[in-house]
C-alpha cells in the first residue's frame, strides 16, 4: 500500500463520518482547551503576585507602628509609637537610605463641584524613590516643597479621573480637608498593592502634613537597605528598641511596638502563595485532561464495533497488519492534532477573553500563557487518541478476516 | 501459469472446530476435496452443515484446526499473517451474503478498494479498471451513487465487481443471492456465469437448486461432511424435479 493510499484511507475514515471525528475531536478540544486556559489563568495570577513583589522594589523595607499581631493592618489605626525624633536618627543610620516617613488618612477631595474621597499621603521626595514611583504628567514632589511647606498636590490617575475627568489638573487648585493645594503633578498607576487599588491617592508634602494634621507620629516608614537586609534590619531594630527602652534581647517580635518588613520576606510569602496557586491550577488542569481523556477513549470505544468489520473487509481484500495500522495511526494523528491544535488556539482565545475581564477588577492581570503547560496538553491529549484510536485497531488487524467482520 | 493437473484446491483431511471461551463447536470433519481451475462448483446443504465455513477457510478469511489446505499446488500451513493478505489481495476474492460494502462509499470507491491493497496494478490503472469491473455487472449509470444508494442487487453486483476487478484466480461467493428476489438474483448469477465462461474459477454457496444449476458440479456437505459432490446433472435434474414433487 502506498503513503498517499494511507493517507487517503485515513482521511476517508475521518470525513466519512463527521460525527464521530468532530466527537472524538470534541474530547480533546476540551481537555487541551482547558488545561491551556487553567494554565494561562494561573500563569497570569503569578504575573499579578510577581508584579506585588516587584512593586516592593528591590531592597526595600518598611517599618509599621504597633506589635506584631496588629500585622499591616495597624497601617493607620492610629498607632504613634514611630516619632519624628526616630525618623531623624534612622536617617542618620549606614545600612539603609532613602528613609521616607508617610503620615497617611483619608478624607474628601474637591475640585470645583466635584467632590470625592481619597486616601491623603503626605510624603518626602525619598518615598517616590523606594516606590519606583514617577510622574506621567506634571512632576513630583520634591525636597524644596517638603522643606518650604508648600502647599501642593500630586495625584494619583484614579483620584485624577475622578476629580478633573477629561480636564488637565496641573495648576488647577483643590481642596483637601479645609486647605487649598496647587495640582503639580499625575503619578503613573501603581494599580494594586496588595490587592487593594493604589490609585485613589493624593500626595501632599509631608512636613505639610505634619501642619495639616497636627499629628505628632509617622503612619510608617519606606526604605532602602544599603547592603543586606539582615545587617539592616538588625541596625533599625536596635536603634528603635534603645529610643523606646525596649529590652528584647531574645527578638520577640511580641515585645516590639514596631514591625520592620523586608520585600524579601513578603517576596517569599507572594511566593508561597504562588506556588499553592500554581499546585491548584495544576490540579483542575490535570482534572481536565482526564475528563477530555475518557471523552476520547469513549468515542474510539463506542466506534470501535464498525471499525472492526471495516477492519475485516480490509483484511478480507487484501490489507496487511501494517497497511490496517497505518491507516488508524494516520486517522488518529490527524483527528487529535487537529483536535489539540483548536483547543490550545480556543483555550487561548479563551484566556484572552479572561484576562480582559478580570483587568477591570484586578488591573495587573495581564493576558499570559504558560508554554510548557500547552506542551504537555497537546501532548498528552494526543498520546490519549494514539492509545484509543491505535488500540482497538491493533487487537482487531489481529484476528482473522472473518473474526473481525462477525465482531458485534 | 500452474501445471493444469496440479487442483487449483486441495483439501486434505481438513477439519474445523470454532473456540469461544474454551468451548470447542467442531464443524467441519476430514474433509477431502480438490477443485480446478475454471470450475464452478456450487456447495450446498441444510443450515448450519458448514458451508460458510468452509468457504471462509478455503478464501482464507479464517484458519482451519487441522488437516492440509494445498492452494495451487503449495501447502499453505506455514504462510505467515503477510503472505495470507498478498494472498488475498492477489489470487482470491470474497462475495459475502451481507454484502459488506465501505458505507458512506461511493461504487466506484468501493470497486477501487481491493486495488489500493494489490502489489502490481499501478495505481494510475486502478480507476480504469474499476470502471470495467462495473460496467461487467452493468452498474455503470451507478459508478458515483453512495452503497446506501443502491438496492440489494445491485449492491451485490457492486461486490461482484469488487470481486473480479483484482482478477482473481478464485471467486468465493457465499449465498450471494440469499438476500435478493428472484429477478436480482438472476441478474448476480448471469454475472457469476459470464466470469466463469471468461474463465474464472467460481465456488458458490447456494440453498437454492436453481441457483445451484448454474454451476457444472455440486458439493453437498451435511453435518461437516461431504455427503456428495457431483457433477451428473441428468440425475441432479430429476433429483430436482422429484424436489419439486
Ligand atoms: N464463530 C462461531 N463460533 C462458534 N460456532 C460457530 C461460529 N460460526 C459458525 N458456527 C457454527 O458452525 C456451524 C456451521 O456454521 P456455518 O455458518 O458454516 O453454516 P452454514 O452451512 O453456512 O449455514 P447457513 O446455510 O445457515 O448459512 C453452525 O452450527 C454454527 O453454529
Ligand atoms: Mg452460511
Amino acid at each position: 500500500m502506498h503513503l498517499t493510499d494511507t493517507f487517503q484511507s485515513a482521511l476517508k475514515g475521518i470525513t466519512v463520518n463527521v460525527n464521530r471525528s468532530l466527537l472524538t475531536m470534541l474530547g480533546i478540544i476540551i481537555g487541551v482547551g482547558s488545561v491551556v486556559l487553567m494554565s494561562a489563568i494561573g500563569s497570569s495570577m503569578q504575573g499579578v503576585i510577581l508584579g506585588q513583589i516587584s512593586s516592593l522594589g528591590a531592597k526595600s523595607m518598611v517599618i509599621f507602628p504597633g506589635s506584631s499581631e496588629g500585622g499591616p493592618s495597624a497601617l493607620g489605626a492610629g498607632r504613634d509609637s514611630l516619632t519624628f525624633e526616630d525618623i531623624r536618627e534612622l536617617e542618620q543610620l549606614g545600612t539603609i537610605t532613602t528613609v521616607a516617613p508617610i503620615i497617611y488618612g483619608a478624607g474628601p477631595a474637591t475640585y470645583g463641584k466635584e467632590e470625592s474621597s481619597a486616601q491623603i499621603f503626605g510624603v518626602t521626595a525619598a518615598f517616590f524613590d523606594n516606590q519606583n514611583l514617577p510622574a506621567i504628567e506634571g512632576r513630583l514632589i520634591d525636597t524644596s516643597d517638603v522643606n518650604g511647606n508648600r502647599y501642593v498636590a500630586l495625584v494619583a490617575p484614579e483620584a485624577r479621573d475622578k476629580l478633573f475627568g477629561q480636564e488637565d489638573p496641573i495648576g488647577k487648585s483643590i481642596k483637601v480637608g479645609s486647605n487649598h493645594y496647587t495640582v503639580i503633578g499625575v503619578t503613573k498607576a501603581l494599580g494594586s498593592q496588595f490587592f487593594q487599588s493604589a490609585d485613589n491617592r493624593i500626595y501632599i508634602p509631608y512636613s505639610v502634613a505634619r501642619q495639616v494634621t497636627g499629628q505628632k507620629y509617622v503612619n510608617y516608614v519606606t526604605m532602602t537597605a544599603t547592603e543586606s537586609f539582615a545587617v539592616a534590619i538588625d541596625d533599625v531594630k536596635f536603634l528603635l528598641r534603645r529610643r523606646h527602652g525596649i529590652k528584647n534581647p531574645a527578638d520577640d517580635p511580641k515585645k516590639d511596638d514596631f514591625i520592620v518588613h523586608s520585600s524579601e520576606e513578603a517576596g517569599q510569602i507572594l511566593g508561597s502563595v504562588s506556588l499553592g496557586l500554581t499546585l491548584f491550577i495544576t490540579t483542575i488542569a490535570a482534572i481536565s485532561l482526564i475528563v477530555g481523556g475518557i471523552g476520547i477513549m469513549n468515542i474510539m470505544l463506542v466506534s470501535v464495533t464498525e471499525r472492526t468489520r471495516e477492519i475485516g473487509l480490509r483484511k478480507a481484500l487484501g490489507a496487511t497488519h501494517r497497511d490496517i495500522l497505518l491507516q488508524f495511526l494516520t486517522e488518529s494523528v490527524m483527528l487529535t492534532v487537529i483536535g489539540g491544535l483548536i483547543g490550545m488556539v480556543g483555550g487561548v482565545a479563551l484566556a484572552v477573553i479572561t484576562a480582559s475581564i478580570v483587568k477591570n477588577i484586578l488591573a495587573t492581570y495581564v493576558f499570559a500563557i504558560s508554554l510548557p503547560s500547552m506542551i504537555i496538553a497537546f501532548l498528552m491529549a494526543v498520546i490519549t487518541g494514539l492509545v484509543f484510536g491505535i488500540t482497538p485497531a491493533k487487537r482487531a488487524a489481529e484476528l482473522s478476516p472473518m473474526e473481525a467482520l462477525r465482531y458485534e | 501459469m500452474a501445471d493444469p493437473s496440479v487442483p487449483l484446491i486441495e483439501i486434505q483431511d481438513l477439519s474445523k472446530s470454532y473456540f469461544n471461551d474454551g468451548v470447542e463447536t467442531p464443524v467441519l470433519f476430514h474433509l477431502n476435496l480438490k477443485i480446478h481451475k475454471g470450475e464452478f462448483v456450487a456447495i450446498m446443504g441444510p443450515s448450519g452443515s458448514g458451508k460458510s465455513t468452509l468457504m471462509q477457510i478455503l478464501g482464507f478469511l479464517d484458519a482451519h484446526t487441522n488437516g492440509e489446505y494445498i492452494f495451487q499446488g503449495e501447502p499453505t500451513q506455514a504462510l505467515d499473517d503477510d503472505a495470507l493478505a498478498r494472498i488475498r489481495a492477489t489470487r482470491v476474492s470474497f462475495v459475502f451474503q451481507a454484502f459488506n460494502l465501505l458505507p458512506r462509499t461511493t461504487v466506484l470507491q468501493n470497486v477501487m478498494l481491493p486495488l489500493i491493497y494489490h502489489p502490481t496494478i499501478p495505481s494510475g490503472e486502478r480507476q480504469k479498471r474499476a470502471e470495467r469491473a462495473i460496467e461487467l455487472v452493468g452498474l455503470t449509470p451507478r459508478t458515483d451513487y453512495l452503497s446506501s444508494q443502491l438496492s440489494g442487487g445491485q449492491k451485490q453486483r457492486v461486490a461482484i465487481a469488487r470481486a473480479l476487478v483484482t482478477n482473481p484466480d478464485v471467486i468465493f461467493a457465499d449465498e450471494p443471492t440469499g438476500n435478493l428476489d428472484s429477478a436480482s438474483g438472476v441478474a448476480v448469477m448471469q454475472a457469476l456465469k459470464k466470469l466463469n465462461d471468461d474463465g474464472h474459477t467460481i465456488i458458490l454457496v447456494t440453498h437454492e437448486l436453481g441457483t445451484a444449476q448454474h454451476a457444472k458440479r455440486i458439493i453437498r456437505i451435511k453435518d461437516g461432511h461431504v455427503e456428495s459432490d457431483t457433477s451428473d446433472f441428468t440425475r441432479l435434474n430429476t433429483e430436482s424435479a422429484h424436489n419439486l414433487k
